[in-house]
């Protein structure tokens, strides 16, 4: 039994979350920037068609802005950059997180030497640093591809979902709850719904706006030094790169990309923060 | 500020605490004077704990205060919190609940009681001197150096008074201490808060426990629904109380209980097949050992305690009968009427015997389709134990700890179950919900003719229930 000073202080902790606004204004940015991802690339113009009349062409109503070095549409641009790495990141993130969890939960289910092998496997993965698995991956396979980008961001992550949902699993499976469960003979079904998702689903938010951070990151930084994908692909990063030789003609060029990168990750991490307080 | 000497009375003028929607606290006219201890008893909820968190200014930010008290001569604003800092430690000392959990982790004993000595500043052999001096008047030799996790709860609350009192307060409010502790360590510690009265200090004290009030003495005061419904002389009101509140407490204590099943018992048939068998077991725990070569067999209907001071493996042996946890030697066997979950476990915290983030009907609800029991039966289950149908959609934190100890009964009743394990089920209640916990429990027990074995430190408890005992940690050896 709590006292009930102990109580009141935590009804009014769980009762209201603490940054209601920080969140709100997070998902209206994200909303935003998802509906101009989406949205975008079906309205606007072909990213790759290029205009070399109109090089370097200022912003105006129709191009708010303006044209590139070979006169190409840098909202369209941006916009199909920014579904990129939206989608990929979600890729990304959404098997790490199925792997990493459902590797967590049988580590910490069934113990013994799966618990070994997967913790060996995952230990294997934390000697070396995420940037340079996805480099090994990219470049076994062909120069820019896709593919090989998202299994090495998720092949990269996958880990720290497998840590900390073990850590927490093993916790919520010695607990009395699950105990008692098992008394009742409720079965796996309910441990696993029950007791072990509840339990991991703020953590797993948390880490998954942070994945979603890093593989954003990880891509752009890729392609800012060109080993990621290529061009004439747009990508944030890689816009940025071929933004650079015209900064002091065209500064909007790599304004632009810079922009959406940066609020995506204001974005993710308020996200991130509200969860943990909330 | 003031002269110590004058802090000879405290008084309590007026004291409300309110949340924005209800009021915790609202009591007047308390006095307390040196050498004459007051004890406030009352249910959970009734607003003892954050009666304390006012007079000390400690409440959390949420609640709102008001009223005033004075302290010998001078008078404090109890809305004003920041104005009795200065007191802490020097002339009013709080003696926390759970003082295992008040006590820091990392830091030993010695150097955390030092802190609070008068004029202490780090690695000063002043201070350090003090504690030791302090620690060791207090049985406590050799402790200094240990951390508090190495600590049996006795010890840690002999640590924690300590470090309270090393300032010089004569004041000590003292926030329900007997929890969870065994009677030889409540033995203690009456004595050392007698001690504080003898030597002229003010004592507080705010205990569920009436044999404490008893021992204590001076005056008594009741608290229900944040008021004060009786008050007066010790002897006066724990013997003819008044109030039918009071009047209830007192019926609570497990030796005055009286029901059909404090006196139909043991009616169980010795040639029944024992549902559980344990022959010779034998456990240690970090090479001390806890039972060895223990035989026991539990046939239906049988009522078993095991009754001993706390630490002294009670639960283990309990766990070892249901096989929950393994064992160094012997064996124990379960027979074929057990399976299909008909052995239950009742928690000492219910709390942390739900899963806490889902609300306890999809959990019941778990329950009755694996066991088929329909809804008529949960609703006239959940009826007999005073709790409405909806009080399942809350989840396990917004339940009270009297509420959810009955959903848990009701949930272990559901399967039907021969054999049911209660481990200080209702030890963390006050007296008067253990009362009505232990009467719904036996009701059930007995009712469905299940078998009980029951662990506890309260020798009453397991007596009013007219158990079998197995008592462990007296001798060396278990006793039957």
């Amino acid at each position: 039994m709590t006292s009930p000073l102990l109580a009141t202080a935590a009804d009014t902790a769980t009762g209201g979350r603490r940054r209601p606004l920080a969140r709100r204004t997070a998902i209206a940015g994200l909303g935003v920037l998802v509906a101009f991802a989406l949205v975008g690339p079906l309205v606007l113009a072909d990213p790759a068609a290029q205009d070399l009349d109109r090089y370097l062409q200022g912003p105006t109503l129709l191009e708010p802005l303006g044209r590139d070095e070979y006169g190409r549409s840098v909202v369209a641009r941006v916009a199909h950059a920014t579904r990129l790495s939206l989608l990929l990141a979600s890729a990304c993130v959404a098997t790490a997180l199925l792997l990493g969890t459902a590797a967590g939960i049988a580590s910490a289910w069934f113990g013994g030497w799966v618990d070994a092998v997967l913790r060996a496997v995952s230990e294997a993965f934390v000697a070396l640093p995420a940037l340079l698995v996805v480099l090994l991956v990219s470049a076994l396979a062909s120069g820019g591809s896709l593919w090989a980008l998202y299994l090495g961001l998720a092949l990269a992550q996958w880990v720290e979902y497998f840590r900390v949902v073990r850590a927490r699993s093993a916790l919520v499976m010695g607990s009395a709850a699950v105990e008692a469960s098992r008394l009742l003979e409720l079965g796996p079904g309910h441990i696993v719904r029950r007791h072990l998702l509840p339990d991991l689903r703020p953590v797993l938010v948390t880490l998954a706006s942070l994945g979603m951070v890093t593989s954003i990151l990880a891509m752009s930084t890729l392609g800012f030094v060109k080993v990621g994908l290529q061009p004439p692909r747009a990508e944030l990063g890689l816009m940025i790169t071929e933004a650079f030789p015209f900064y002091d003609v065209a500064p909007w060029l790599s304004i632009a990309p810079i922009a959406v990168l940066f609020v995506l990750t204001i974005c993710f991490l308020t996200l991130r923060d509200s969860e943990e307080t909330a | 500020m003031t002269d110590p000497n004058a802090a000879d009375t405290l008084v309590v003028h007026r004291a409300v605490v309110r949340t924005p929607t209800t009021v915790l606290v609202d009591v007047r006219d308390i006095t307390v004077r040196a050498g004459r201890p007051l004890t406030i008893v009352g249910e959970s909820g009734s607003g003892k704990s954050v009666l304390a968190h006012a007079l000390m200014g400690t409440l959390p930010p949420e609640l709102a205060a008001e009223g005033s008290m004075s302290i010998g001569r001078s008078r404090f604003d109890l809305a004003e919190r920041a104005g009795r800092r200065s007191l802490w430690g020097r002339q009013v000392a709080l003696l926390p609940q759970e003082p295992a959990l008040a006590l820091d982790p990392t830091m030993r004993v010695r150097d955390q009681v030092a802190e609070g000595a008068p004029g202490w500043r780090p690695r000063e052999t002043a201070a350090l001197k003090r504690a030791d001096d302090r620690l060791e008047r207090l049985g406590l030799e050799g402790a200094g150096r240990a951390f508090p996790h190495t600590l049996s709860g006795g010890m840690a609350q002999r640590v924690a008074y300590a470090a309270a009192t090393i300032g010089g307060a004569d004041i000590l409010l003292v926030d329900e201490p007997s929890k969870g502790l065994d009677r030889e360590s409540l033995d203690r510690l009456a004595v050392m808060l007698a001690a504080h009265v003898e030597r002229g200090g003010l004592l507080v004290t705010i205990t569920h426990d009436l044999g404490l009030a008893r021992r204590l003495g001076g005056d008594v005061v009741v608290m229900q629904d944040a008021a004060v419904v009786e008050s007066g002389p010790a002897e006066e009101v724990l013997t003819r109380p008044v109030h039918p509140y009071a009047k209830r407490l007192l019926a609570a204590e497990p030796s005055k209980w009286s029901a059909p099943w404090t006196r139909d018992n043991l009616r169980a048939d010795e040639a029944a097949e024992p549902l559980v068998t344990a022959h010779r077991v034998s456990k240690a725990y970090t090479g001390k050992p806890l039972f060895q070569d223990l035989s026991v067999e539990i046939r239906p209907r049988e009522r078993w305690a095991v009754v001993g001071p706390s630490g002294v493996g009670k639960t283990t042996l309990g766990n070892a009968l249901l096989r929950l946890t393994d064992i160094d030697a012997g064996w124990v066997r379960h027979s074929g009427t057990t399976r299909g979950g008909r052995i239950q476990k009742l928690y000492q915290d219910p709390g942390l015997a739900f899963p806490r983030r889902v609300p306890l009907e999809s959990s019941v609800r778990d329950v009755m389709r694996r066991h088929r029991v329909d809804e008529r039966h949960v609703r006239s289950l959940l009826d007999e134990m005073g709790l409405p149908f909806a009080i399942l959609r809350r989840r396990p934190g917004q339940v009270s700890g009297g509420e959810l100890q009955r959903i848990a009964i009701a949930r272990a009743m559901l399967p039907r179950p021969v054999v049911l394990f209660a481990d200080e089920a209702t030890s963390r209640l006050d007296p008067v919900s253990q009362a009505t916990t232990m009467d719904l429990l036996m009701r059930q027990v007995t009712g469905d003719g299940c078998a009980l074995l029951l662990v506890t430190h309260d020798l009453d408890l397991a007596e009013a229930v007219g158990a079998r005992q197995i008592r462990l940690g007296a001798d060396e050896e278990a006793s039957l």
